[in-house]
C-alpha cells in the first residue's frame, strides 16, 4: 500500500474516531476502504502507534487456554487489560487490534453496531450486486466452491442432497415454467390489449354472447374481494380454459381490475346483461363445454391476465409437490399443499386452449377440480354458482389436463374469488357489506364466513345438493341464504389451515361427483 | 487498493450427503389417524431386532406374548414400556396454565417414587415388578425384551432386561486424513434482549477468516462445515399472544430474522452451513421438525452452501455419519427420567436405538402410519444434541467395535461456547468467545 494512501486512510480514521466518535473496527475499515481484513488490521495497528494516545483500543486475543486443555479462546480486551489477559493463554496468543474508538461504550453491542449497520447497507443492495459482504472477498480464506445464484431463486445445493435438490429444482423448474408461458401470453395480451383497455362494462357486454365468459368477466371485476378464500378455488380451473395464463400484464390490467373492484356499481350495468345471460343459462349449460372457443378464450384471457396480474403481484407461487388422491382419502389432508393447482390450469390452457375433451392423466386432479369447483360453488354466492358450475363442467377436463401438466401453483384462488365476486358484484345489488362471521358448524369445526349483507335484487338459484353436504359451513350458509330472501349470501370461507373444514368441503364436492345430473338443480329454488 | 500480496488460503472441502429423507413429512397424508400406528411400527421393528438377539442372550427360554403368560413360567416377553407417573402433567393442567401469561414452563423432573413400569404389546399389558428394571432410567416408549415370570399378584417379575444395544456401525475407510473441522453451535437466540451479537459476530469472523493473523486464519481454513443446531431466533413472548400487532411491533417480529440472515450470508459466502430448527424457531412443533422456510433467509438462500435441514438431522461428511437433534428429545428425557449427565441420556437413546422414545407420549410427534423415523438403524460416528447447559463430550465404545463421539452443545447466547470436531480423529474442542470488557 502506498504511503500516501496509508496516510490518507489514517487521517480519515483519526477524523472518524475523534470527531465523529465512531467505532472503527478492522472489518468496518476493510469494507469501507476496500482493503482486505489483514491489511485493515495493519492499518489500525499503525494508527494506534501513531495516534493511539487518548483513544481506546480494543484488542482481540486468540489462543489455547492454559487451564482448560482443549479450549480455543477468543476474547476482546481493552488496552490496559491486555497483558493481564495474555496470562490465561497457554503459550503465545495472537493479538491484533480489533477496533479503535474514542471511549469504550457501556453496552458492548455498541462496538458491533457500526459494523452491522454497514453490513446491513451492503445486504440491502439489490441482489444482482456482488458486494464485499456477499462474496466475502476481504477475508483471509477463499472458497471457490461457493456459488451464489443471483436470480434470487434458491441456488441448487452443491452436493448430493436428494430432497433439497428436488425442491430447489422444482422451484427453479417453476420459475422456468412460469417464464415460458409468459411470452405466449404477452402476445395474446397484446392482441386483445385494446379490448382490455376498455371499461369493465364494455368488456362484459362484449362477451354477452358467451355466458361463461360473461360469468368470468363478472367475476373478474372483483379481483380484490376474496383474498382470504385461498382454499381450492376451482373457478380458476373452471376458467382455466379461458385463462391462457396469468402473466401480469401489469399496469393497465391491474388498474382495470382495481377500478372495477372499487366501483361495484359500474358493474351493475353489465349486471343486467349478465342476468339476461343467466336466464339463458339453462340452454347454455349443455353448450358450455362446446363453448370453449378462442374468442371467448381470448377475452377471458385478458380478463384473467388482469386478475392474474393482481394476484401475481401480490403473492408468490407455491410449489405443489404432491397431491393426494382426494377420492381415496376423504378425510385426508395433504401436507404438501393445501390448495389445488390453480396456476396449472392457467399455464396449461396456454398449451391446449381448445381442448374440450379431457385427457386425465392424473385422476386425482380433475377430481380435485370438481371437488373444489363444487366447493367454490357452494362457497360463493348463488348467482355465481350457476355460471361457475357450467364453467367447471366445461373446463373440468381441461383443468384436469392442465393441472397435471404444470406443477405450478400460484395464488390464483384469489383470481377465482375475484371472478366470483365480480359476478356477485355485477349481478347483485351494489349495496353490500362484507361481514366476517365465525361460528361452529355441525361437525364442530370453526368456520369463518364472509357474509354479504345487503339488498339483493335477484335471488339466485340455490343448489339442491347443498344440504347433502355433511355440515360444511357452506352448506349452512346456503341453507341460510335460501331461507333468507333478504340477501344473506354467505360465502363460506374456511381458513386454509383448517384441514377439517376443507376436507368437509371437498367431501361435499365429492358427494356431488356422482350427481352430475343435478346441475340443473342449481337453477331451481329449494 | 491493492490486495494482500500473499496468496489467500484455500478452504478445505468435503463431500456432503444428506440423509434427512426419513424426517421429511411432505409425503405423509393425515387422515385423522392417532398414534397407535407409530407405536405399532416401532414395536414391530424393534421386536424383530430383539428376537434376533435373544438366542445370544438366553436361548433356552421360550418367548411368549403378554396374554400367554402363565404364573410361575419363566419366559421372555417383548413389548413397549410404559411408565406410569403420578406427577406427569396432564393436558388439562397444561391448558389451565397456558391461559395465564406464564413464561416457558421450566422443565423440572416429574419423577416420583411411586412410578411403576408396565410392559405392553399387541395382546395386553402387564405391570412390571422386581428391582432389575430401574424406573428412574426407563421411560415410556422404549422397546425391550424381558426375562422373568408372572407372579401370583399378576405382575411380571423381571429378572433380566435386554435392550437392543448400539446399532451396527458402518466402518469408515481408514485412510489418513488431514485435519478437517466441523463447527457446531446452537442456541444463538438472536432477538433475545440478553443476547450479545458481538459474540456471534466474533464467531463468524473467526470462521470466515477475518479475525486473527495468518496462522489463525490457517486454522480457520480447515473448518469445512458449520451446523447451527436450533434455536437461532427468539421472538419475545409478548408478540406472540395471538393479538393483532401494531406496525411497529411487526417490524420487531422480523428484526431477528433479518439480523440472522445478514450473519448467515456472511457465513454462507465462505463455507457450507446447515441450519436446523429448534423449539423456539418458527418451525412446526411436532418432531420431526421440518426445515425452516427458505423465505426466512432471502439473502442466504441464494448461496449453494446454505442448507435448511430437519430436526433431527442426519448427514454424512466425507463418509462420517453425523446424527443430532436440537435438544427436545433429551430435554424430555430429563423431565421423565434421571441420569448423572446429559451424555448418559445420549448413550441411552443409542442403546435403545431410538432418538426420541418419549415421542409421541410427552413429546410432540407426527402420527406416522407406516414407520417410526426415529429408529436408529446404523450407528452414527458423531451424535450431537444442541441447546444444553454446558459443553460435554465423550467417546462411546460399543461391544462390536462401534465408536461414537457424543457431544452436548451448549447454548451459545448464554455461554459463548461453540464446539469444534476434528473429523480425522473425532476429537473435540471448545471454541469460546469472551467479550467481557470491563473498563
Amino acid at each position: 500500500m502506498s504511503q500516501i494512501e496509508t496516510l490518507g486512510i489514517l487521517e480519515e480514521i483519526q477524523a472518524l474516531v475523534s470527531d465523529k466518535l465512531q467505532v472503527v473496527s478492522y472489518k468496518w475499515l476493510s469494507r469501507n476502504f476496500l482493503v482486505s481484513s489483514n491489511v485493515a488490521k495493519r492499518l489500525l495497528a499503525e494508527f494506534v502507534e501513531k495516534h493511539g494516545s487518548g483513544l481506546e483500543v480494543v484488542y482481540s486475543l486468540s489462543g489455547w487456554l492454559k487451564n482448560s486443555p482443549s479450549n480455543y479462546h477468543i476474547q476482546l480486551v481493552t488496552g490496559p487489560k491486555l497483558s493481564e489477559a495474555k496470562q490465561v493463554y497457554d503459550g503465545n496468543c495472537r493479538v491484533h487490534v480489533y477496533s479503535v474508538q474514542a471511549c469504550i461504550p457501556k453496552d458492548l453491542a455498541a462496538l458491533w453496531n457500526t459494523e452491522f449497520i454497514q453490513a446491513e447497507e451492503l445486504f440491502k443492495q439489490p441482489t444482482s450486486v456482488d458486494n464485499c459482504l456477499r462474496d466475502n472477498r476481504f477475508c483471509g480464506i477463499s472458497n471457490s466452491f461457493v456459488k451464489r445464484n443471483v436470480d434470487g431463486t434458491p441456488a441448487k445445493v452443491a452436493t448430493a442432497q436428494p430432497n433439497s435438490v428436488g425442491i430447489s429444482g422444482l422451484s427453479i423448474h417453476n420459475s422456468a415454467q412460469f417464464s415460458a408461458p409468459l411470452p405466449s401470453q404477452q402476445n395474446k395480451v397484446q392482441q386483445s390489449s385494446s379490448k382490455v383497455a376498455q371499461k369493465p362494462p364494455i368488456v362484459v357486454k362484449g362477451i354477452k354472447s358467451d355466458s361463461i365468459s360473461g360469468g368470468v368477466h363478472d367475476l373478474a371485476t372483483k379481483p380484490s374481494a376474496d383474498k382470504e378464500k385461498n382454499t381450492s378455488f376451482p373457478s380458476n380451473k373452471k376458467k382455466g380454459q379461458n385463462d391462457k395464463g396469468s402473466t401480469g400484464n401489469g399496469g393497465s390490467l391491474a388498474n382495470f381490475w382495481d377500478r372495477a373492484s372499487a366501483k361495484p356499481k359500474t358493474c351493475s350495468a353489465p349486471a343486467d346483461n349478465i342476468d339476461s345471460i343467466q336466464n339463458s343459462n339453462d340452454a347454455q349449460i349443455s353448450a358450455c363445454e362446446a363453448v370453449e372457443h378462442e374468442n371467448s378464450d381470448i377475452d377471458a384471457q385478458e380478463v384473467n391476465f388482469g386478475r392474474a396480474s393482481n394476484s401475481e403481484g401480490n403473492r408468490k407461487r407455491r410449489v405443489v409437490l404432491d397431491l393426494s388422491d382426494e377420492d381415496e382419502y376423504e378425510d385426508a389432508v395433504n401436507l404438501a399443499s393445501p390448495d389445488p393447482p390453480k396456476r396449472k390450469s392457467f399455464l396449461g390452457s396456454i398449451q391446449n386452449s381448445k381442448t374440450s375433451v379431457p385427457e386425465r392423466p392424473d385422476v386425482d386432479k380433475p377430481d380435485k377440480d370438481e371437488v373444489t369447483v363444487k366447493e367454490e360453488r357452494t362457497a360463493n354466492r348463488e348467482p355465481n354458482r350457476s355460471l361457475g358450475e357450467e364453467t367447471s363442467l366445461g373446463s373440468k377436463s381441461t383443468n384436469g389436463k392442465n393441472s397435471s401438466s404444470v406443477k405450478l401453483e400460484s395464488q390464483l384462488p384469489e383470481t377465482d374469488l375475484k371472478k366470483d365476486k365480480v359476478t356477485d358484484a355485477s349481478r347483485n345489488s351494489p349495496k353490500r357489506r362484507k361481514v366476517l362471521k365465525t361460528r361452529i358448524d355441525d361437525r364442530g369445526r370453526e368456520v369463518t364466513e364472509v357474509v354479504w349483507e345487503g339488498e339483493e335484487t335477484e335471488v339466485k338459484k340455490v343448489e339442491s345438493d347443498v344440504p347433502k353436504k355433511a355440515g360444511s359451513g357452506a352448506t349452512n350458509a346456503t341453507t341460510n341464504t335460501v331461507a333468507n330472501t333478504n340477501s344473506r349470501y354467505a360465502v363460506g370461507t374456511t381458513a386454509p389451515s383448517n384441514p377439517g373444514v376443507k376436507t368437509g368441503n371437498k367431501k361435499a364436492g365429492n358427494a356431488k361427483d356422482p350427481k352430475q345430473g343435478n346441475i340443473l338443480s342449481f337453477f331451481k329454488k329449494v | 487498493m491493492e490486495v494482500d500480496s500473499q496468496e489467500q488460503l484455500q478452504r478445505k472441502q468435503s463431500t456432503y450427503l444428506s440423509l434427512d429423507e426419513n424426517f421429511e413429512i411432505q409425503k405423509e397424508v393425515y387422515r385423522g389417524q392417532q398414534y397407535s400406528q407409530i407405536y405399532f411400527a416401532r414395536l414391530h421393528m424393534m421386536r424383530t431386532l430383539l428376537y434376533s438377539l435373544v438366542p445370544n442372550w438366553k436361548s433356552h427360554l421360550p418367548v411368549c406374548t403378554v396374554l400367554e403368560l402363565k404364573e410361575g413360567k419363566e419366559c421372555i416377553i417383548f413389548g413397549t414400556l410404559y411408565k406410569h407417573m403420578k406427577l406427569k402433567p396432564c393436558i388439562l393442567d397444561e391448558y389451565s396454565k397456558e391461559r395465564s401469561v406464564a413464561p416457558l414452563i421450566k422443565p423440572h423432573n416429574f419423577m416420583h417414587q411411586d412410578d411403576y413400569l408396565v410392559l405392553e404389546d399387541e395382546s395386553g399389558r402387564v405391570k412390571l415388578g422386581g428391582t432389575k428394571l430401574s424406573t428412574s432410567v426407563y421411560v415410556t416408549g422404549v422397546v425391550v425384551a424381558l426375562h422373568g415370570k408372572e407372579t401370583s399378584a399378576g405382575a411380571f417379575f423381571v429378572e433380566d432386561v435386554l435392550e437392543a444395544g448400539l446399532p451396527p456401525q458402518i466402518k469408515r475407510p481408514l485412510k489418513s486424513r488431514e485435519d478437517k473441522y466441523v463447527v457446531f453451535v446452537s442456541g444463538l437466540s438472536i432477538g433475545r434482549s440478553s443476547s450479545n451479537p458481538l459474540q456471534f459476530q466474533l464467531l463468524v469472523d473467526h470462521i470466515t477468516g477475518h479475525l486473527g493473523d495468518e496462522e489463525e486464519q490457517g486454522l480457520a481454513a480447515e473448518i469445512v462445515h458449520l451446523v447451527i443446531v436450533g434455536n437461532s431466533v427468539e421472538i419475545s413472548r409478548g408478540l406472540l399472544n395471538g393479538q393483532n400487532l401494531a406496525s411497529k411491533d411487526q417490524s420487531r417480529l422480523c428484526e431477528p430474522f433479518k439480523e440472522l440472515d445478514i450473519l448467515l450470508t456472511q457465513i454462507a459466502a465462505s463455507l457450507p452451513l446447515d441450519i436446523m430448527p429448534g423449539s423456539s424457531d418458527p418451525a412446526n412443533f411436532a418432531l420431526p421438525q421440518q426445515p425452516l422456510n427458505r423465505c426466512l433467509f432471502p439473502g442466504s438462500t441464494t448461496y449453494n452452501t446454505f442448507r435448511s435441514c430437519t430436526n433431527p438431522h442426519c448427514f454424512e461428511l466425507d463418509s462420517i455419519r453425523f446424527l443430532g437433534t436440537s435438544g427436545q428429545n433429551i430435554d424430555d428425557l430429563t423431565k421423565y427420567s434421571e441420569a448423572k449427565d446429559k451424555l448418559d441420556f445420549l448413550e441411552r437413546t443409542l442403546r435403545w436405538r431410538h432418538l426420541a422414545p418419549t415421542a409421541p407420549n410427552t413429546l410432540g410427534c407426527y402420527p406416522f402410519t407406516d414407520r417410526d423415523p426415529f429408529l436408529i438403524d446404523s450407528c452414527p460416528d458423531v451424535y450431537f444434541v444442541g441447546n444444553q447447559e454446558k459443553y460435554e463430550t465423550c467417546l462411546l465404545k460399543g461391544l462390536e467395535g462401534q465408536l461414537v463421539r457424543l457431544i452436548c452443545i451448549p447454548r451459545f447466547c448464554e455461554t459463548g461456547v461453540a464446539v469444534v470436531l476434528n473429523m480425522r480423529n473425532l476429537e473435540c474442542h471448545a471454541l469460546t468467545f469472551g467479550t467481557q470488557i470491563s473498563s
